[in-house]
């Protein structure tokens, strides 16, 4: 390698140390720490701003190629712009659809939609490892799967140890990146390279998820989730745009993708971080062993982070959940286990302590406000969304029957579960730790 | 200067590598050190001269940076650049032998732990675990004063905190990035449930449990360049640090004025400056004594003793003893006998372990 002149190479590098330490910064809040992410995979997630987005619409404006524009909004994000603005979270939600179709955007889905998706392939996952768990002792525990920054942990530091253990299933954001890219192109008439699909998260981790090569979609040349914005960018938004969220005229929610009834956006059961746990076990009490969980008991075992349920039968445990959040609870849930001593049938697994609710791209608390406090209020108004019981939606079953099952099981497969990829650290490319 | 530094005793400990750290157990019999050719010695008096009673080989991958004894003095911890952390526990006290053929019957092989002379007295170690979990090098192992938490720090930024249980399993309890830079080293204060870590960053924290977590409580900034050593006086009130910036720094716990306050601020109440012609790379305490002994990259070992008549408020400390070329390299521990006063032992990047006397005129 022939460098210019000694002093120009050391000046590119700080350049580049630089413009790293900058995403590094922004990425600070998760799992993902400068032991993880590339440069390569720093680029991809300057690509993904709400810039972008402006440019997108912008680009609608004047090119004859339009593109249709759809934003998948999740409930943690709605429930944190919720708290900012002092709404409501389907206050918050009209809003929101207000906002941005009055940018351009053509369809506003919710996240929580794709999620009984999730949910639903989650607690059928479990039955059948449950079942085969004799022959393969890899089976269980089950570890969900929905939060990328203990995939891209678990990917790059434990590799082919723990990726069995992983449950294939996809999470919401990508699930609605089939939704739109899948059934919704078809449906319209589109190309999937013809939609623009953002969806507005908790965290930056979101962002590295969309870019994975799995959620690439090679013969469209184009990615299921083309842009992933946080809570916090949507506030930078309505700052440049110079509106406040509360003062936005409300309109109708979208429904295609959306799970609504009358003007209320609906949720689910569970925690804050899609309610795993809960669904899953409510799921298997029933369909391993006949019981109807009405109430779930969450005993807090070493701090609030590390919680656990259990069903009983004769006095004997049956099933024993736990979740488990936050590196220092997800670094001894990955020891025990790789001595041979985890207890457990399934653990909900997310990077942040308390969740996604908390999630490093949630909007930041003000100067006046205290941050648990805060988190407090976003808990609250996320709560407030009804729950809807995942078996029972009617708009998804029919998905199910009309959509999943014509394209066939190999490809329903495919809609709905994903592959991970243990990641060898020696060839972890371009490291700039300085 | 009346006060003396005699050497007792030089030997090679660990060959041709450097000898990177010495630890007393809390009886104050047995040395602990550990180097650069990765493995750990277990040093034991005989008569005047001190022998090796064991080698923990096959420990580790890579150097052992630094060992701990446990309060109890039943395990060792030792803290590697292979990013692991090793506890090792003390399978028996140590007992007489009669002859050589015993000692070979006594040997097990699949603990890995032999006695390199066939002397009086032996003691064996088992690794019982090794901690996982740091990214990188792994600089610093503590033990609290309670025995059931112990700390580690990496050059990966990071300190953890791991608590064990009755049945020896170390679980983490929390994972703390306080610093922006390579920690060097924490040390726990003598008798709370208070942690202090310093770095290349060139500042210390302070740190706390608060709720069922840990937190740095205060930074202390003031050293222009990496802070290798820290270390407690013996009423825990005071914390001294060393650095490559060639000073000392004594800081003390302020209250802060009135109010419910969880932060505390620490303040520098004395420097001492221009004594160390490199840089100063451990720094001990005497528990016994009071005096404050310094290890430098200059070669030297040097002796402090405080003023009794100084406002506590406003420390002065005085060189009392100083040997220029204790070493003929880096010099880079230092460390107080606990039971012994005035026993005092350093070790270098040339493989040896100097085993000093300090007397000093009240």
């Amino acid at each position: 390698m022939i460098c210019p002149t000694p002093n120009a190479y050391i000046a590119l590098l700080a350049l580049l140390c630089k413009f790293i330490e900058a995403m590094v910064i922004t990425l600070n809040d998760c799992l993902a720490c400068s032991g993880c992410i590339t440069s390569a995979e720093s680029v991809l997630i300057t690509q993904q701003s709400h810039e972008e987005i402006y440019r997108v619409l912008r680009n609608n404006k004047v090119v004859s190629e339009q593109k249709v524009v759809v934003v998948s909004v999740s409930p943690q994000s709605r429930a944190s712009l919720a708290a900012r603005y002092g709404l409501s979270s389907s206050e918050a939600g009209r809003r929101l659809t207000a906002f941005f179709k009055g940018l351009g955007v053509h369809h506003v889905f919710d996240t929580s939609f794709s999620r009984t998706f999730s949910l639903l392939e989650s607690q059928r996952e479990f039955v059948e490892r449950f079942h085969r768990k004799e022959q393969d002792k890899q089976a269980l525990p089950m570890l969900a799967s929905a939060c990328p920054g203990w995939i891209c942990y678990a990917e790059k530091t434990h590799g082919e140890f723990i990726l069995p253990y992983v449950s294939s299933t996809r999470s919401p954001q990508q699930m609605m990146g089939s939704l739109v890219k899948g059934f919704f192109a078809g449906q319209q008439g589109l190309n999937p390279q013809q939609i623009y699909h953002v969806t507005v998260m908790p965290c930056y981790d979101k962002k590295l998820e969309a870019s994975r090569p799995d959620f690439y979609l090679e013969e469209a040349d184009t990615r299921e989730v083309d842009c992933v914005i946080t809570s916090g960018e949507v506030v930078k938004m309505l700052e440049e745009e110079k509106v406040l969220l509360s003062d936005v005229e409300p309109a109708p929610l979208d429904t295609m993708f959306s799970s609504v009834c009358g003007d209320e956006l609906l949720g689910h059961a569970g925690s804050g971080s899609g309610g795993y746990l809960h669904h899953v076990f409510t799921h298997a009490a029933r369909q391993l062993f006949g019981e109807e969980v009405k109430e779930l008991t969450y005993k807090t075992l070493k701090n609030k982070d590390f919680q656990e349920v259990t069903l009983e039968r004769d006095g004997v445990v049956v099933l024993r959940f736990a979740a488990t959040y936050g590196f220092r609870n997800i670094q001894n849930l990955v020891q025990k286990l790789k001595r041979g001593k985890s207890p457990y049938h399934f653990v909900e697994v997310m990077a942040c302590p308390s969740g996604c609710l908390n999630g490093g791209g949630q909007v930041k608390p003000l100067p006046e406000q205290n941050n648990k406090e805060l988190l407090q209020q976003v808990e609250d108004l996320y709560k407030e969304e009804r729950p809807l019981v995942p078996e029972e939606d009617q708009h998804v079953a029919e998905l199910y029957q009309s959509w999943l099952q014509s394209v066939g099981e190999e490809r329903a497969r495919e809609l709905l579960h994903t592959q991970y990829h243990a990641v060898d650290k020696a060839t972890n490319g371009l490291l700039v730790k300085w | 200067m009346k006060d003396t530094l005699a050497l007792l005793q030089k030997f090679n400990a660990h060959p041709d590598s450097r000898c990177w750290y010495v630890a007393w157990n809390p009886k104050g019999t047995l040395l602990a050190s550990c180097g650069g050719d990765r493995a750990i010695r277990i040093w034991g008096r005989e008569g005047d001269s001190w022998e090796c009673k064991t080698v923990l080989q096959d420990g580790h991958q890579r150097a052992v940076r630094k060992v701990a004894w446990s309060p109890c003095g039943n395990y060792l911890a030792s803290a590697s650049f292979d990013a692991t952390t090793c506890i090792w526990k003390k399978k028996n006290d140590d007992f007489e032998v009669s002859c050589p053929q015993t000692i070979d019957q006594m040997l097990c092989d699949d603990s890995k732990i032999w006695p390199v002379r066939a002397s009086h007295c032996l003691c064996f170690f088992q690794c019982l675990t090794v901690l996982e979990g740091h990214e990188n090098e792994v600089k610093c192992v503590a033990w609290a004063p309670t025995g059931n938490l112990l700390a580690t720090c990496s050059r990966d930024k990071s300190v953890w905190i791991w608590e064990v249980d009755e049945e020896d399993e170390y679980e983490c309890v929390s994972v703390v990035n306080s610093h922006t830079q390579d920690v060097k080293h924490v040390v726990w204060h003598p008798t709370q449930e208070l942690l202090a870590s310093c770095s290349y960053d060139n500042n210390v924290c302070v740190y706390k449990e608060e709720d069922d977590d840990w937190e740095c409580r205060a930074t202390l900034e003031g050293h222009t360049s990496t802070v290798w050593g820290l270390t407690f006086d013996p009423s825990g009130q005071r914390l001294a640090s060393c650095s490559d910036d060639r000073t000392v720094k004594i800081w003390k716990e302020c209250q802060p004025g009135g109010g419910q306050g969880t932060d505390t601020a620490w303040k520098c109440v004395c420097t001492l400056s221009g004594f160390h012609g490199r840089t100063v790379y451990d720094i001990a305490w005497c528990p016994l004594t009071g005096a404050l002994a310094t290890a430098c990259g200059d070669d030297g070992v040097r002796v402090f003793k405080e003023d009794e008549t100084a406002d506590p408020d406003q420390p002065v400390f005085s060189l009392s003893a100083h040997v220029p070329k204790a070493h003929s390299q880096d010099v880079n521990c230092i460390a107080w006998n606990p039971k012994e006063a005035g026993l005092l032992v350093s070790c270098s990047d040339n493989g040896e372990i100097a085993v000093w006397n300090y007397q000093s005129e009240v």
